[in-house]
């Protein structure tokens, strides 16, 4: 992708020049010729050096095409050089595209090593830069499972960036690759928010956790986490606890309508409602009536969910779904 | 390639194979697998692909471990007994001598001409590539949009997607102007219908339709000449309606010129969008609605259209009268898809509360007993959630359903 003529590129600089000072139906007939595009086979080094060119473009569009093209060509390309190229590299921004050709390698089936390979630098790494940017590069892949429980370490690393990379992985695979649908990646999720001693990510992980498929194992776990000392981590295992397989639904409504009482925080309340909602569709509303007394100040809230489980809708999104825009009315 | 937003899918597929089939309720009969849709009309020879949003109880994927970015058989996937293990099979890329200095040098006025030769190439990486780049150079620019628009009109090849996709994700698209033209041409007889179909779907992306531009897209779907170009006009009106509902916008006007072509479109395939779309959206149906999908249920000659109504007719606010209507239709009703339909759409009305009605469908037709039995014992368990329910059916295409327009 090198310049390869001093006569195109002094005529690419004419009609760069020339371009703006031509009215649209004068430019359109004299267009000069544009670069020589001649198609050929992909190498690590050539897709370096065009990302790092690639870098300092303004086109959006460009930088997503070359990212694309190296993942693209991940499969291909020769395992050792990409390897090597990846374990030299220092630059946070080019090893994420270089971890991410990796993932993709194993993510297509082309190298089942891959992976593990990008997840122990994640491990491993000394800047913590460096470590962030390979996290991400597990995003939206078969990770949760294919790198030996690698997500209840990153949970705890020192930095606040990776666990907080190391989180947003996590919910994103939940939902965008499993679709929450797959329980041991689910149990994974628990067991790294469960072993985090990081409020945030612990809340993050299970704040927006689609729990359908979870253990029992994993379901006690978040319901030993309904009396942490953090509001945040409540409120995130009260919201988790409402999406529990059937099996343990009945223990979980147990523990939240207990909760509900001595509950001081408002936010953690509102989200203990939303639990007993989902535990109980239409069947709750008795429950939420008489919970009315014990906080006045969230009546309406109450109020909101009894009118929106009245409607009996039969899917819990449908009913969140009518719950939100039954607020958003002004 | 993937998509940015989620979930993750599968490279579009090309061809157009996947077009004209009746779209299919998947899953847990909550949306079709609009996934294969293209942005070209129904028979348009474009390979670009809007992926519709995928239901995540509907995904296959789900239950079966990690859906894999890039559509290939995940590397955890377990082999049958006796099945060997095939190595994977890669096409190689293609990395284009130059294209840094391409990318740098075009501009709106060389765009056709610098990017010809990749256009006319096989390599769709690079198409998308073109597709975006140019999107940025027509920027917020209605005149940019008006000459890409130009363009279109004789553009072969790939190029016609290309130039079109750039302009439905372009800025300039939601000016005035622009989206006035993309009617406008889209109404011109004087081109073809497939050409007036991709036009009509670069309206997609628009924000709202006012009730002008809806009146005109309704009268194209509902025009027995219109072809491909009224495929494209209904289904417009019905993702920018799933855009606005997500805004939390009154789709009424919608709902109703939908309702209307699905009574009302000689094009049967036509009709039919008129009727499935709006379970995308997936909104409460108001009586009005409910009255004109219950006439659908009852009248549509097209089994998928009657599927669909039931689909529909299961967010209606009036579930008793729902329930008695599908228990009626059920007595009459001959495909035994539409009953299955009517038969799971039940649950999705009422819940376990459907029961009775699913047990008095079970003594009209025995073929439903053992699925009955599943329903009832799924219930009986503590599940709620229909979706949920669904997905733990131990079959949940029991009658062949999905895969009878194969």
């Amino acid at each position: 992708m090198k310049s390869t003529s001093s006569f195109r590129t002094r005529t690419l600089l004419l009609a760069l020049t020339l371009c703006p000072l031509l009215p649209t139906e004068a430019a359109a007939q004299v267009v000069a010729p544009g670069p020589a595009l001649q198609g050929g086979n992909c190498s690590v080094e050539g897709l370096m050096d065009s990302i790092r060119n690639g870098l300092k473009s303004n086109s959006e569009a460009y930088k997503k095409y070359m990212r694309t093209l190296l993942r693209e060509s991940a499969p291909t390309l020769s395992d050792s050089e990409l390897r090597a190229a990846f374990e030299r590299e220092t630059d946070p921004v080019m090893a994420e595209h270089l971890a991410a050709a990796l993932v993709a390698r194993t993510e297509r089936g082309a190298d089942p090593q891959a992976i593990k390979a990008v997840a122990k630098r994640a491990l491993e790494e000394r800047d913590p830069a460096v470590r962030a940017a390979t996290v991400r590069s597990l995003r939206r892949t078969s990770a949760l499972e294919s790198t030996d429980g690698v997500y209840e370490q990153l949970v705890k690393d020192p930095s606040p960036e990776v666990r907080q990379e190391a989180a947003t992985n996590i919910v994103e695979d939940i939902r965008e690759v499993y679709s929450g649908f797959h329980g041991p990646a689910s149990d994974a999720a628990v067991s790294a928010a469960a072993a985090s001693t990081d409020p945030k990510v612990t809340a993050k992980i299970l704040g927006s956790m689609d729990t359908q498929k979870i253990s029992a194992d994993s379901a006690g776990k978040i319901q030993s986490l309904l009396g942490s000392d953090d509001a945040e981590v409540r409120k995130a295992a009260a919201l988790a606890l409402g999406g529990v397989p059937a099996e343990q639904m009945a223990s979980a409504r147990q523990s939240v309508l207990a909760m509900y009482r001595d509950e001081k925080d408002a936010g953690v309340r509102k989200a203990l409602l939303q639990s007993i909602a989902q535990l109980g569709f239409i069947g709750a509303i008795p429950e939420l009536q008489r919970l009315r007394s014990t906080d006045p100040s969230l009546a309406p809230e109450i109020d909101a969910w009894i009118r929106v489980l009245n409607l009996d809708l039969q899917e819990w999104n449908l009913i969140l779904r009518e719950k939100q825009r039954l607020q958003q009315v002004p | 390639m993937t998509s940015a937003s989620p979930p993750p899918t599968s490279p579009p597929p090309s061809g157009t194979s996947s077009r004209r089939k009746p779209l299919l309720v998947a899953g847990a009969g909550l949306v079709a697998l609009l996934a294969g849709v293209a942005l070209i009309g129904r028979g348009g020879s474009g390979e670009e692909h809007a992926a519709e949003e995928k239901p995540t109880a509907a995904h296959d994927h789900a239950k079966h471990g990690p859906a894999n970015k890039t559509g290939t058989a995940s590397p955890a996937a377990p082999l049958a007994p006796g099945q060997e293990e095939k190595a994977p099979q890669f096409s190689s890329t293609v990395c284009w001598q130059d294209i840094e200095r391409f990318n740098a040098g075009v501009t709106i006025h060389n765009f056709r001409e610098w990017a010809e030769p990749l256009l006319n190439s096989r390599d769709g990486l690079v198409r998308d590539f073109l597709k975006d780049r140019l999107t940025e150079l027509i920027g917020n620019n209605p005149n940019h949009a008006l000459e890409v628009m130009e363009w279109s009109r004789d553009a072969q090849g790939k190029s016609f997607g290309v130039y079109l996709m750039a302009v439905r994700d372009s800025e300039a698209v939601h000016q005035p102007q622009v989206a006035t033209r993309l009617l406008d041409m889209g109404q011109d007889n004087s081109l073809p219908s497939e050409r007036r179909a991709g036009l009509l779907s670069a309206l997609d992306t628009q924000k709202r339709l006012a009730p002008v531009a809806l009146e005109r897209l309704t009268t194209l779907a509902n025009d027995p000449v219109s072809v491909d170009a009224g495929w494209a006009a209904a289904r417009t009106i019905a993702r920018v309606m799933k855009r606005e509902f997500k805004q939390n916008e009154s789709i009424a006007p919608y709902m109703d010129k939908l309702l209307t072509i699905g009574a009302a479109s000689p094009d049967e395939q036509v009709r039919y969008l008129g009727q499935m779309m709006p379970m995308h959206a997936a909104p409460l149906l108001s009586p009005e609605e409910t009255e004109r999908f219950a006439k659908i249920l009852v009248g549509e000659g097209n089994e998928d259209g009657r599927d669909a109504a039931a689909h529909n007719l299961s967010l209606s606010y009036d579930k008793g009268k729902v329930l008695d209507l599908f228990a009626k239709t059920f007595e009459t009703e001959q495909s035994l898809c539409v009953k299955w339909a009517l038969f799971r759409f039940s649950a999705r009305t009422a819940g376990k509360r459907a029961l009775p009605v699913m047990a008095n469908m079970v003594t009209l037709d025995p073929r439903f007993q053992g699925i009955y039995q599943d329903f009832e014992r799924i219930y009986a368990s503590g599940t709620l959630d229909f979706v949920r329910l669904y997905n733990s059916l131990p079959n949940q295409d029991p009658f062949n359903c999905l895969d009878r327009h194969e």
